[in-house]
């Protein structure tokens, strides 16, 4: 019982700058094109929340008349971008990201951004103007937008992709979505994760969907944690003004033992992890050593203070950050008393970027024929670790994958919706609906949540993971057959929607547990605490998730590379980050 | 140490069933720092998976306004009032409800 079937050329699933990015360039080729965002347009998923910086070389900065480092080169970022993700990238798509990072920035220019810093190798505008950018553009265009509208599942006719059903989420109806191609550009699945930065809608279906589809996936186990998170107050948990001051103006973190634990690690890595977005693996991996070994605090974190700092400083910087103690419309009044009077506040390592996505080439086209993915969903340009922006990653890949799916469907026929496997598929979505006396999905997800915060967190263990993978498969049994939405009207059903998505997250926590178990070695933002050295020799292999029935197998590869050849030996692993820290060429900035 | 109740009065309805608006009376525990959106949550975690607010997705920052509703009888984002005591919740258009406190889509974006 669908409300409407539309009929597009390529069908873009994901509301971020990824997302916006392919239906522009789609559009741009001629093809027609439809946006499905899950939540408000340009106002969800992650990109609308980033600081947010674009980064690239800085002699093509410098070109396009802002600051920039006059003796950097493409090569210089290609090579740091691949020491900083312990040689695990696609060498391929680092490439593509170098090469067209200044035409990407440059075109945001032309589109009225407004550039509010810029340094040796990036520029600092907001998220919420970059995504206003493209939102205009997009409409200007002549994009289709649809709001508030969720991904059920692909739908593909003899292996070729066809179209899509989806979940019109206000008025619970489904909608039958035609299309030559599809893109992926649903983000990250912190929502598998509690707590998490805020971000209510992204659950990460395109990555199980493209999977399930026959796509394989890669590098799963690779999940980056943002550090000096807001643990407290509770209205702004999950913000990142903490970790944005610390990293500019300076902090000072303590243990519950009234400990400055920072100090018992190697003074270059303490500089440069706290300085630099180095901060992300370092800091969130020292945090996690605190919490794990019984020194952390209530909330499962760490204490943050001004420290050392002078009051002033603090006080400029935050005047420039958050005029009036606002970060974007956040009332941070709370934070700014404890900072001037340098009380302590709880922060945390938080699930923030996930390295690992769909395996796609170096024209994002997936194994599936008609199915391309573009943004953070994707494997390979950052390999074990991100430093670089993810901005430029989604802008980049973005435009090229939907310019590739417009040209795909020029020249592929329209195959046809399959009517009997989309009834079926229905059916199958609506059994939460249909179920009396099951399980409320809410708890469930929390307790995963929680458990994954732990069990997939910086440091990892075999036996936390199999216990996890073990829990997960039960729930996967037992549970989720009889997810049930106590109320059954479809219109904003909450339940009904975390039944749906409920599925999709314990997947992907399988498949990452799974990876993780797998990788017998500390690389990236990767720790096993039972193998804690970077194993040049036997891992530098990318963890490749291929579809088995209704199941999955992981397998190894490794990756593509082009010019910079991996080193070999087998390192402690701080040994190895601080090796890939030190290896930067000689440009400063924050990345 | 005891903990703090606070009692939240909640506009229920479900246009298809029925006729009438009618409100629904839940006891929270009290967080200092709470916004009126941690309070939902832990009414529909906890208390009552019925209940329908906006928030599968949205900003949580204040931004896309897709949280707005009555808040004591004053418009307001659920993720930005914080909670100081008992209060009412309403949705921000009672003739233009799909759910409780989610409604029909404003026709302007950003």
């Amino acid at each position: 019982m669908a409300r409407r079937t539309i009929q597009t050329d390529v069908l873009v699933v994901g509301g971020g700058g990824a997302g916006f990015r392919a239906a522009i360039g789609a559009r741009e080729e001629g093809a027609r094109v439809t946006l499905l965002s899950k939540g408000p347009l340009a106002r969800s998923g992650a990109s609308p929340m980033a600081g947010a910086d674009f980064t690239l070389d800085g002699r093509s900065l410098r070109a396009l008349g802002q600051a920039g480092a006059p003796d950097d080169s493409e090569e210089k970022v290609f090579h740091d971008i691949v020491t900083q993700g312990f040689f695990l990238n696609n060498q391929k798509l680092v490439e593509q990201y170098v090469r067209e990072a200044p035409a990407r920035l440059k075109e945001l220019i032309d589109w009225g951004i407004k550039i509010v810093l810029s340094e040796e190798r990036a520029i600092f505008t907001s998220g919420l103007g970059l995504m206003n950018v493209l939102l205009k553009r997009a409409r200007r265009v002549g994009v289709d937008l649809l709001e508030d509208v969720m991904l059920v599942d692909l739908v593909r006719r003899e292996g070729v992709v066809s179209g899509a059903l989806a979940l019109d989420i206000r008025s619970g109806e489904f909608i039958h979505l035609a299309a030559k191609a599809v893109v992926m550009a649903t983000g990250g699945w912190h929502k598998a994760f509690w707590p998490n930065t805020g971000m209510r809608d992204l659950s990460g279906e395109g990555i199980v969907i493209a999977h399930r589809a026959g796509a394989e996936l890669g590098n799963m186990e690779f999940i980056t944690f943002c550090c000096n998170v807001l643990l407290e107050p509770p209205h702004a948990r999950g913000s990142l003004a903490t970790y944005i001051i610390g990293m500019l103006a300076g902090h000072e973190l303590t243990n519950s033992r009234g400990e400055t634990f920072l100090d018992g690690y190697d003074p270059y890595t303490v500089k440069t992890g706290t300085t630099t977005e180095w901060n992300k693996s370092f800091v969130s991996h020292a945090t996690a050593r605190e919490v794990r070994e019984g020194r952390g605090f209530e909330r499962g974190g760490i204490h943050f203070r001004r420290g050392a700092v002078p009051w002033e400083k603090y006080a400029l910087y935050c005047s420039g950050l958050f005029p009036k103690w606002k970060y974007k419309a956040l009332d941070l009044a709370e934070v700014g008393r404890r900072f001037r009077e340098n009380q302590p506040i709880e922060v945390g390592a938080v699930v923030e970027y996930f390295d690992g996505g769909i395996a796609v080439d170096d024209g994002f086209a997936t194994a599936v024929p008609g199915l391309f993915a573009a943004g953070e969903c994707t494997l390979g340009a950052f390999g074990a670790n991100r430093v670089f922006s993810a901005i430029t990653e989604m802008l980049v890949q973005g435009a090229d994958a939907g310019r590739r799916a417009a040209e795909y469907a020029h020249r592929t026929g329209a195959p046809g919706l399959d009517a009997e496997g989309i009834a079926e598929r229905e059916r199958e979505a609506e059994q939460p609906l249909k179920r009396r006396g099951g399980l409320r999905p809410a708890p469930v997800r929390r307790r995963m949540q929680e458990m994954a915060q732990k069990a997939l967190g910086p440091i990892r263990t075999a036996g936390e993971l199999e216990s996890f993978l073990v829990e997960i498969r039960r729930v996967k049994a037992e549970e989720l057959p009889s997810l049930e939405a106590t109320a059954k009207a479809r219109p904003y059903n909450k339940e009904w929607l975390d039944a749906l998505e409920l599925g999709n997250i314990l997947e992907l926590l399988e498949i990452a547990t799974a990876s993780a178990l797998q990788r017998r070695e500390s690389r990236g933002v990767h720790f096993r605490e039972d193998h804690p050295d970077t194993d040049n020799e036997s891992w530098l292999q990318e963890s490749v998730v291929k579809r088995r029935g209704a199941g999955f197998e992981v397998a190894t590869r490794p990756p593509c590379t082009t010019s910079l050849t991996p080193p070999g030996g087998v390192v402690p692993y701080l040994d190895m980050m601080k090796r890939m820290m030190q290896s930067h060429s000689d440009v400063g900035g924050h990345h | 140490m005891a903990e703090r109740r606070i009692t939240a009065r909640v506009f229920r309805l479900d246009p298809s069933q029925d006729e009438e608006p009618r409100y629904q009376e839940y006891r929270i525990p009290f967080e200092e720092g709470m916004s009126v959106l941690n309070l939902l949550d832990y009414i529909y975690q906890s208390l009552d998976g019925t209940l329908a607010y906006y928030d599968h997705a949205g900003c949580a920052l204040g931004i896309c306004a897709r949280c707005t509703c009555r808040i004591n009888g004053k418009a307001g984002l659920l993720c930005q009032v914080l909670v100081s005591g008992d209060l009412t919740l309403e949705p921000i258009s009672p003739a233009r409800v799909v759910k409780d406190l989610v409604c029909e889509k404003a026709q302007k974006g950003p």
